[in-house]
């Protein structure tokens, strides 16, 4: 249950790319080949380690039609990662990357890690957009890239976890103020807050296992 | 004054001046029982509670299925469901000024209200509980409530602490009086948890203003993260410590794992940006449009601080499966769409309801059978990790739906009358507060066996937690506001035959 950090995470991309489909497959490892249309956000929680560090990642999933945009921006604040969706048998929403590139960088903090994520790989028959489209997109804009299938979970789990390292070498880094709640990561509750509670109440505290 | 009080001045600044007139047992006893600054003394008796058999039937049985594999497991909360009262509620409670002064007030008010109100019939015997109380909480105040409270202090959420004092005296209320009462039935608890509400709010009339523990510079996704993240990591130290892995009944981490707090958090930031657009409309208009435009919004703020929320005599016999719950949101949502949400609502309430009929039905049966039923009768520890379970997912459900109305408010940028959401909210907390009722009523037949201080705090507890799930509503419904002020502007804007100039 206690965790080291807490990530938070949005998903942006045009209505239909597989947003809520990717998240389900994360959380649940499940597909739903259906869903209702996300109306402003929904979200979903997993736990997961980095290097030996249990980090809780609190997803956001936002609604991707066009009419929804002035509410979710209110979201991107305070998102330490995001994953950027678009659908490879779509080349529109491959087209829209850039605007919403412009939105996500407008409306969060500038050390956002974000993934760019071609889903629906399982469907290379009806393919629009080259994965080289999709790395060379990345390259320009300083993304990480994945071609990811919620269908099959392919590459779902690293999407997710890599993303996540990401953020975690930016901590290491320092590049992250990790006190600073604005940037999408809340330090877990062993942390500092723990030393100067039990400091200050001496004796006969239930805490620091056999220190009485 | 002691040299504890002296300690104390020197790392909270803050908090001295709520301690001006300790009771004269105090100081005496805070040197003497040093360790008591560490504990609150009902944790302490839960933890030492020998029977601590979990039962096998699970409390929530028709959320089983549905539920994340980690949390059926509180259907078989042992006695550490109790470490919550010193978890949650305190760290609640300490991290606003848990100090003698508001609590030792607090106590003669509904004392002295109960006594001339109920007829108690011995005032003797009650004041000297409320000094051994106070003895024991007084230490708490100093020791273990200090450091959280400066911590607040830093966030400069001082609102924050006046609302959570209150609560303290409100639990500490109910706990004292409790005692003597509960042989003397539910009612009149119940009354007395009422009352004590009435009395809080004569005492501070900011409360009932605020009516919440609203603060804009620490907001109450922060407040209930920290207490969440405390009760983790007294699990954590619990584990470790006991070297037995307890699922203890947590009302913050539940509330989480509802998404209550993603959700508080995602309303907090809509409530957040409509307040600054407000704010920069307002600085670019003038003259007679800048007037108008205060004039209406103010009557938006005027409906938002009129509602009265105190709940009308609510009958618990009533409302057996939650149906009629559905129906009272169904009429207050009054055609607003937003089915998904308020259906989720409704079936938590349902699923509450069927685990009250199914924790109160065979208890009865084994009474009948003399013992030589085939069901064992729920122990009070599932009856109250079911009560705080259900207080926790409604509360939560209820959040999700605001969040869902602030959303479709924005989006459709329709008309959402301030008094359909006030009503809204009025049926929301009484809900909670009927569903508080019915769970210390199963309580009540529960621990019928059990002695007082065993089945006390466990009813204090749920009322707690009731009482701090109407607060987070009503909280939420204000944050409501400013997305109906920026609505009610951009619909004024879209429409300049909607201005009567």
């Amino acid at each position: 249950m206690a965790y080291a950090y807490l990530f938070k995470y949005i998903i942006i991309g045009d209505t239909g790319v597989g947003k809520s489909c990717l998240l389900l497959q994360f959380t649940d490892k499940r597909f739903q080949p259906v869903h209702d249309l996300t109306i402003g956000v929904e979200f979903g929680a997993r736990m997961i380690t980095i290097d030996g560090k249990q980090i809780k990642l609190q997803i956001w999933d936002t609604a991707g039609q066009e009419s929804f945009r002035s509410i979710t921006r209110s979201y991107y604040r305070g998102a330490a990662g995001a994953l950027l969706v678009y659908d490879i048998t779509r080349r529109d929403t491959f087209n829209h990357l850039t605007t919403w590139l412009e939105d996500a960088r407008q409306h969060s903090n500038s050390n956002m890690v974000i993934m760019l994520i071609g889903n629906k790989s399982d469907l290379e028959s009806r393919r629009e957009v080259k994965k080289e489209e999709g790395e060379a997109f990345a390259r320009e804009h300083g993304l990480i890239f994945m071609e990811t299938s919620a269908k099959t979970a392919s590459n779902v789990e690293e999407a997710f976890i890599n993303t996540a390292k990401e953020i975690y070498e930016k901590i290491q880094e320092g590049v992250f103020d990790i006190n600073n709640e604005a940037n999408g990561i809340k330090i877990g509750p062993q942390h500092p807050t723990t030393n100067s509670t039990l400091s200050s109440s001496q004796g006969g505290h239930q805490a620091g296992g056999g220190c009485c | 004054m002691s040299d504890s009080e002296m300690s104390h001045t020197a790392d909270g600044s803050e908090e001295v001046h709520v301690v001006p007139d300790p009771p004269p047992a105090e100081t005496p006893d805070n040197s003497s029982t040093p360790d008591n600054s560490t504990d609150v003394a009902p944790t302490r008796k839960a933890r030492r509670r020998p029977e601590s058999k979990p039962t096998a039937e699970p409390a929530v049985t028709p959320k089983e299925d549905k539920d994340p594999p980690k949390t059926s497991s509180d259907s078989t909360v042992s006695e550490g469901g109790w470490g919550y009262w010193g978890s949650w509620g305190k760290s609640l409670l300490s991290t606003a000024t848990a100090t003698v002064a508001t609590v030792g007030q607090g106590l003669s008010q509904v004392i002295e209200k109960a006594e001339t109100t109920l007829g108690i019939p011995s005032p003797t015997e009650l004041s000297a509980q409320v000094e051994e109380e106070q003895r024991q909480q007084e230490p708490t105040g100093e020791g273990g409530g200090s450091p959280e409270g400066d911590r607040v202090g830093q966030d400069g959420s001082s609102a924050v602490g006046g609302a959570m004092g209150m609560l303290s005296s409100l639990t500490s209320v109910v706990q004292t009086t409790g005692k003597t009462v509960i042989t003397g039935g539910l009612d009149a608890l119940e009354f007395i948890g009422k009352k004590t509400m009435d009395v809080i709010a004569e005492g501070d009339p900011g409360f009932k203003k605020t009516k919440g523990l609203m603060n804009r510079n620490s907001t109450l996704s922060q407040v209930l993260r920290e207490a969440k993240e405390r009760e983790e990591l007294q699990d954590a130290e619990k584990e470790s410590s006991d070297g037995e892995k307890k699922v203890v009944a947590h009302y913050g981490m539940l509330f989480d794992e509802f998404q209550g707090l993603s959700h508080l958090e995602a309303l907090e930031l809509l409530s957040r940006e409509s307040e600054s657009k407000v704010k920069s409309v307002l600085t670019t208009l003038s003259g007679d449009e800048l007037l108008q435009l205060r004039e209406e919004l103010e009557a938006i703020k005027d409906s938002f601080s009129m509602v009265e929320f105190d709940e009308e005599e609510v009958d618990e016999r009533k409302d057996e499966d939650g149906g009629e719950f559905e129906k009272e949101l169904t009429e207050a949502l009054g055609g607003l769409e937003i089915s998904a949400a308020a259906g989720k609502l409704s079936t938590a309430c349902k699923e509450a309801c069927s685990s009250i009929r199914d924790m109160s039905t065979p208890a009865e049966e084994e009474e009948e059978e003399d013992g030589s039923g085939m069901k064992k009768a729920h122990s009070v520890e599932d009856v109250h990790a079911a009560a705080i379970r259900s207080l926790a997912e409604l509360t939560a459900r209820s959040i999700e739906l605001f969040h869902k109305l602030a959303e479709m408010i924005l989006f459709s940028n329709g008309s959402a009358d301030a008094s359909v959401l006030s009503q809204l909210t009025v049926v929301l907390c009484k809900e909670v507060s009927l569903l508080s009722k019915k769970f210390t009523s199963c309580l009540t037949a529960a621990g019928s066996q059990d002695k007082g201080d065993v089945l006390n705090p466990l009813i204090t507890g749920v009322f707690l937690e009731a009482s701090n799930s109407a607060s987070y509503i009503q909280d939420a419904f204000q944050l409501l506001m400013p997305i109906l002020e920026i609505s009610h502007i951009q619909r004024s804007a879209a429409s300049p035959e909607n201005r009567r100039r």
